[in-house]
């Protein structure tokens, strides 16, 4: 999305109006980014509060090399990892690499049924939710993820692997739901 | 333990990928944090509650300003006659004009002009609610005080943006208003009196 060059000097000089237009017009997509990284509304609002600080902050360094929202949305993934890994919520993915975190069912998860993927991605461990957005949703290559997570390329497939797994199990119940009516669909009438 | 088939689960994942979702925080929240970090510019809407002859001149600056830049630039077009009032325009109308070219703009500023000019000599030669001589005096002694600090402003915002429009907009309006003023002083005080600075 084109910005307007007086919209973004207005809002450089402070223009709560043209700020407001900035904002109306990514928080929608800037927003959704940070709620999938942290999987966590509560504390996606607090860190999305300090992403759009962010933002407005580092509104006179844009140079419109690239468009704002890709501008912007590189400011919020940066923003919400650093974010997470104060809170230590991502300090795990090491460790996590190692072993097959992503691959352990707590007991809770024998039961939950996951209605969306947007729910199914809050099971995941911090670390592999991160990949998974990062690559699946926001087409991060593995290179940018490693850079990104401080992890190595390989270590970033393997964590997607392993969280696309556990995310097509926890969704198996939507194969089986479709399986089923397309079953019966196709039974035969005596 | 079954699983979703891979292509089921892409199709999850591109429905999830063009989803955009409400957003987190209401505006309020975010511009209240904003005003406290001083991102956002705190509104001044008492702005002119200052001296009153500021304001006065600040008013003749932006009419006077309009003028000068349409006879300024009118004058370099090839509309020769654009600079005589037309008989059949109003001289002050209630609705807005519109415009369809840039020339018929700058045609309509020059009217204007010319009006300005022409109202402002018959007030000051009629208007018998005008104060005083020492009224008057006083007031375009400030008002040409004001001028001259816009004048310096907008002159030494010139060295460091010669070519910006809006400074030079503003350089024309304070250089016309402020010869307008000298004008009006010179009509109620011999002009040996004045002494005007880099007029």
């Amino acid at each position: 999305m084109l910005i307007d060059q007086l919209d973004l000097r207005r809002a450089i000089s402070g223009d709560e109006r043209a700020l407001q237009r900035l904002w109306s017009q990514h928080a929608p997509h800037i927003d959704a980014v940070v709620g999938r990284l942290c999987g966590d509304p509560e504390l996606a609002a607090d860190i999305s509060q300090e992403v759009w600080m962010q933002i407005f902050r580092a509104l006179p360094s844009y140079r419109g090399d690239s468009q704002f929202g890709t501008w912007a949305h590189r400011i919020a993934v940066n923003r919400t990892l650093n974010a997470l890994r104060k809170i230590r919520r991502i300090a795990k993915l090491e460790v996590d690499i190692e072993d097959d975190s992503a691959l352990v069912e707590p007991d809770t998860d024998r039961t939950f049924i996951a209605e969306s993927i947007e729910q199914a991605m809050t099971r995941l461990s911090p670390g592999a939710r991160a990949v998974f957005v990062l690559h699946d949703i926001e087409g991060y290559t593995h290179g940018e993820i490693g850079a990104e997570l401080g992890i190595t390329s390989g270590g970033s497939k393997s964590q997607l692997f392993k969280a696309r797994a556990k995310l097509r199990k926890l969704l198996a119940h939507l194969v089986d739901e479709s399986t089923s009516v397309a079953g019966k669909a196709h039974v035969a009438p005596v | 333990m079954s699983h979703l088939s891979e292509d089921r689960f892409d199709q999850l994942v591109s429905a999830e990928r063009a989803r955009d979702g409400a957003t987190l925080n209401s505006w309020e929240t975010i511009a209240r944090r904003a005003r406290e970090e001083g991102l956002i510019r705190e509104s001044h809407p008492k702005r002119w509650t200052g001296s009153p002859w500021l304001r006065a001149a600040a008013a003749v600056v932006i009419l006077a300003g309009g003028i000068s830049i349409g006879r300024w630039s009118f004058a370099a077009s090839d509309l020769s006659s654009a600079g005589q009032p037309s008989p059949s325009a109003p001289v002050a109308s209630a609705t807005p004009a519109s415009f369809s070219t840039v020339e018929e703009a700058w045609a309509t500023l020059d009217r204007a002009s010319a009006d300005y000019q022409s109202a402002s000599a018959f007030l000051a030669a009629n208007n018998n609610q005008a104060p005083g001589v020492n009224d008057s005096l006083s007031m375009y002694r400030a008002r040409l005080a004001a001028l001259e600090q816009l004048m310096n402003a907008t002159v030494t915002a010139r060295e460091n943006a010669p070519r910006d429009p809006v400074i030079n907009q503003y350089y024309l309006a304070a250089l016309g208003a402020r010869e307008a003023t000298a004008q009006q002083l010179g009509a109620v005080r011999p002009a040996s009196n004045l002494r005007l600075k880099g007029f």
